[in-house]
């Protein structure tokens, strides 16, 4: 797969050696990709083919300003010296142009030890090899089911694979990977008035079109769901105690907690987290990691900046053990990095970026939490959430609260709920966490408002108290 | 683009779009006033859609499909992309639709030195207008990032459209910080279509007004309905409803029953609503000629707006997609005094969210104000959860005005009655 890389690889190795006379370290992040996305809705049916990705080369050198890189998509041995010359120029631009005053942030130059990998995409069904006619049948036959409830407006349903190459080259690094991932989502509309309800599922594999199978079984849940929103009443805001399902778990331990430990953030003395390490800032019963010891969208071996990945011990039984770290980052603050620097594309800068990020099980069940409450709420289908890792404030939005009285789901829903709060009072108040982790890989996340990476985060259910609004 | 023209030919592709851009950035990242990282970028890209035609059943279908085409990819890369995508293109058909009508034009080159000086310039000097504002110990300039950005963008389709132009954009993002009660920061983003050093310098300014307001904002905002006073960018996501609604991708489904000439705000006692969407590029993706367009006018649906292929399913024009609107409503109330009224005016969200399917919207507050009997008391924590669908009953649009890359219109807005959660709940 992505044989035109092997074509270029000896030119790219000739590219850093004649970056090497001119510069204290070069390297050349190469990717390429290929994407698909195969969506039937009411407003028809569609295969699209452009994903963020693609065929790019990212080149990073150091000078005396520190960290510099040229992002492109034509490279041949035969365009090594204009590449050169023309970074060379437009580097010494921009320098010029730096406003009075600004000096760079020291960074030493990461970590170049030997390394080399070669690693290839596991999967069962290659989505390319299945082909577009049966995938379009499948998810076709998928809504036919979801339009037979008569409260539906309308069912869409979507696949996406992606099947990516990278290949990082530095004077002593050679690290090859490829990687594929598929998500799938089905979506159930109904209105209310003028007011549009929608329920949603997603699927995510580390893997090929497998995934469908596991699509077709829940249609019937999520078309039930939206019928459950269409009579929903809005929240009475105040303090509860919730139950929430492994996907509202995994928004906290993403956006409430996860965000704040990107040490990058760090860097710029914006996470609060930092004052904060080897205490207690979540129950004990709260383990979290983030890293590649789990199979999902975000396991690479290596990252964009070519650090080899791991599994990064994050909060250790409530205690905050350590963040996660990109190169850069990790120079500027003497410490080792975590493998957690990603890029959108190569057209993007590196940050310090999630990757698989989950709590810890433990050893209850739903059953378990609903029957211990007297009045609160089963908190299901996350819809977005906003990190703050300044002032661990909490922004999560979900779509459905099914309230919980004596110890037993009443039938009543309300919806939309705005978690927010303060993190570590969020964490610390988790009273029970459930066995069985799930992990969702649906959807992509920003940093800020933007650099969409793919992520994965879950966990297993839990018992908290949490503000709802 | 001749040369994929010629291949399209040879592949035996007779319907297509190809829109073609090349890319030139200049970016700057700083922490403090210390540079982080700078980057370049130089790209090419084309994005090729392909049709295909056929009939079942006496209906007329179509389908379309894209491949991304490279300049660098060899003549055998490029046809095999292209064959690939009309095969798919038999699997994926809808109801039957003409292109774009064809359209010729020179040129459409974009002037001002933010088009014709090298984006390293430009990067440079947004750099020095953010730190011109950055003056004071008690609120400073934490971080900051700036694109300068360049494009030249070519749509060809076999319809005979052959249309291109130019754009420049410089945009970023850049972190204020307070430290002293509280340690607290705000996040501001800015994109201009000119340099405008001086617009940037003055809304960082500002943004250090409210982070020295956030540091010393007590957690005392008490659960209730409010009149929600929103200001700036929360004004211009707020009135996108009526963008989004009007989209044809939402009328077609069916997920918004508008039809043009209905009265979408309904019964009002406040001020009628007046929206116009507002040409950025002369052209879209699909080619298709983009000038501005009335929405809104008091109230009522003038337009709807979106793709060819939907708006011809609709029957109506196709428009091309906005990225810009402008309210024109004048505004019956100066800001000055929409602040003398008790009102809570919120600032900033975590995450302002606008949701277009079912009129929600709100968010985590970063800071508010909550001005009663003439008092300004910065307030943080709780958050909105309003129904706009009711709001609209009852609007109030300032005198002040406010001009983003994807806005011009009233600087504030007030709602009455919103839903908040206070820090009490």
């Amino acid at each position: 797969m992505f044989e035109r890389l092997d074509a270029v690889k000896p030119a790219l190795q000739k590219l850093i050696a004649a970056l090497r006379e001119r510069f204290a370290y070069a390297s050349v992040l190469a990717t390429d990709e290929r994407y698909r996305m195969w969506r039937v809705s009411k407003n028809g049916i569609s295969i699209t083919s452009e994903g963020d990705g693609g065929y790019g080369f990212v080149i990073r050198v150091f000078d005396e300003t520190g960290c510099a890189e040229y992002s492109i998509n034509a490279f041949s041995e035969e365009l090594i010296p204009a590449i050169v010359k023309e970074m060379q120029a437009r580097l010494e631009a921009e320098r010029a142009a730096l406003p009075e005053g600004v000096t760079p942030l020291p960074t030493a130059i990461p970590d170049d030890s030997p390394a080399v990998l070669k690693k290839e995409a596991q999967f069962e069904i290659d989505p390319a090899a299945l082909g577009d006619e049966a995938i379009l049948e499948r998810i076709a036959r998928i809504r036919e089911k979801g339009m037979q409830a008569e409260h539906v407006l309308d069912v869409s349903c979507n696949v996406t694979y992606c099947a990516e190459r990278k290949l990082f080259l530095s004077e002593h690094r050679d690290l090859d990977e490829t990687h594929m991932w598929t998500t799938a989502g089905v979506g159930a509309f109904g209105a209310r008035g003028e007011e549009l309800k929608n329920s949603y599922k997603g699927y995510s594999l580390l893997g090929g079109a497998e995934l469908l199978s596991e699509v077709e079984h829940d249609v019937g849940d999520v078309t039930a769901t939206l019928g459950d929103l269409l009579r929903s009443e809005p929240m009475i805001p105040g303090e509860y105690d919730c139950v929430c399902n492994p996907e509202v778990t995994g928004m906290i331990v993403h956006e409430a907690f996860g965000h704040g430990v990107e040490m990058d953030m760090f860097v710029k003395d914006r996470a609060q987290a930092r004052q904060f390490m080897g205490e207690y800032v979540a129950s004990p019963l709260v383990t979290m990691h983030d890293g590649s010891a789990v199979d999902e969208c975000a396991t690479w071996a290596f990252d964009d900046e070519g650090t080899l990945t791991g599994d990064t011990v994050i909060i250790d039984k409530g205690v905050l053990r350590r963040g996660m770290c990109d190169a850069l980052s990790a120079a500027r603050l003497g410490v080792t990095p975590t493998g957690n620097g990603r890029r959108e594309s190569y057209e993007r800068k590196a940050y310090t970026r999630m990757t698989n990020t989950y709590f810890e099980g433990g050893g209850a069940t739903m059953e378990e939490m609903i029957a211990s409450i007297p009045y609160g709420f089963l908190l299901e289908e996350p819809t977005s959430g906003m990190e703050d890792p300044k002032n661990w404030g909490i922004q999560c939005m979900v779509n459905i609260a099914r309230e919980i009285r004596d110890g037993k789901l009443t039938g009543r829903v309300f919806s939309p709920i705005v978690l927010t709060g303060y993190v570590p009072d969020l964490l610390k108040s988790v009273s029970m966490m459930g066995g069985k982790i799930e992990l969702a890989g649906g959807g992509y996340c920003g940093k800020g408002y933007k650099e969409w990476v793919k992520v994965s985060d879950g966990g297993a259910c839990m018992k908290a108290r949490i503000r709802l609004g | 683009m001749e040369r994929i023209k010629r291949l399209l030919k040879e592949a035996g592709i007779s319907d297509y779009i190809i829109y073609g851009y090349t890319e030139r950035t200049a970016e700057l990242f700083f922490v403090k006033r210390q540079l982080d990282t700078r980057r370049l970028k130089d790209v090419e890209k084309f994005n090729v859609t392909v049709f295909r035609t056929a009939e079942k059943d006496g209906t007329k279908l179509r389908a379309f499909t894209g491949a991304m085409v490279l300049a660098a990819d060899s003549d055998a890369e490029i046809v095999k992309a292209l064959k690939d995508a009309y095969f798919a293109a038999q699997f994926a058909m809808n109801p039957y639709y003409e292109l774009p009508d064809p359209v010729t034009a020179p040129t459409v080159e974009a002037h001002g030195r933010l088009a014709e000086q090298a984006p390293e310039q430009s990067a440079g000097e947004m750099a020095d207008a953010l730190f011109k504002a950055d003056c004071d110990k008690d609120a400073f300039l934490n971080s900051a990032e700036v694109f300068a950005i360049q494009k030249r963008v070519h749509v060809v389709s076999s319809r005979g459209t052959d249309v291109s132009w130019t754009e420049a954009e410089i945009k970023g993002e850049y972190v204020v910080q307070a430290k002293e009660p509280e340690d607290v920061e705000l996040y501001r983003d800015f994109c201009f279509t000119e340099l405008e050093t001086e617009a940037l310098t003055t809304q960082a300014k500002e943004a250090l007004m409210f982070v020295r307001d956030r540091a010393h904002a007590q957690r005392i905002l008490k659960s209730g309905n409010y009149d929600l006073l929103l200001t700036g960018e929360n004004v211009m996501m707020t009135l996108w409803f009526y963008g989004d609604r009007a989209e044809a991708s939402m009328i077609y489904p069916g997920y918004s029953a508008w039809k043009v000439g209905d009265d979408v705000q309904g019964e009002t006692v406040g001020e009628r609503i007046n929206i116009t969407l507002r040409a950025l590029a002369p052209y879209s993706k699909e080619g298709i000629p983009m000038r501005d367009r009335k929405l809104l006018e008091n109230g009522v649906l003038k337009c709807v707006h979106g793709s060819n292929r939907l708006c011809r399913y609709l029957g109506a024009e196709p428009t091309g997609d906005y990225r810009k609107f402008s309210c024109d409503n004048p505004g019956t109330m100066t800001f000055q005094d929409m602040q003398k009224r008790p009102c809570l005016w919120a600032v900033t969200f975590s995450g302002f969210e606008m949701d277009p399917f079912s009129g929600h919207f709100g968010g985590e507050i970063r800071l508010a104000y909550l001005i009663e009997d003439g008092r300004m008391t910065p307030v943080t924590g709780g958050s909105v959860n309003g129904i706009l669908l009711d709001a609209q009953k009852d609007l109030t649009f300032s005198t002040d005005r406010y001009t983003e890359i994807g806005y011009d219109g009233p600087y504030a807005i007030l709602l009455k009655n919103v839903a908040v959660a206070g820090t009490d709940a």
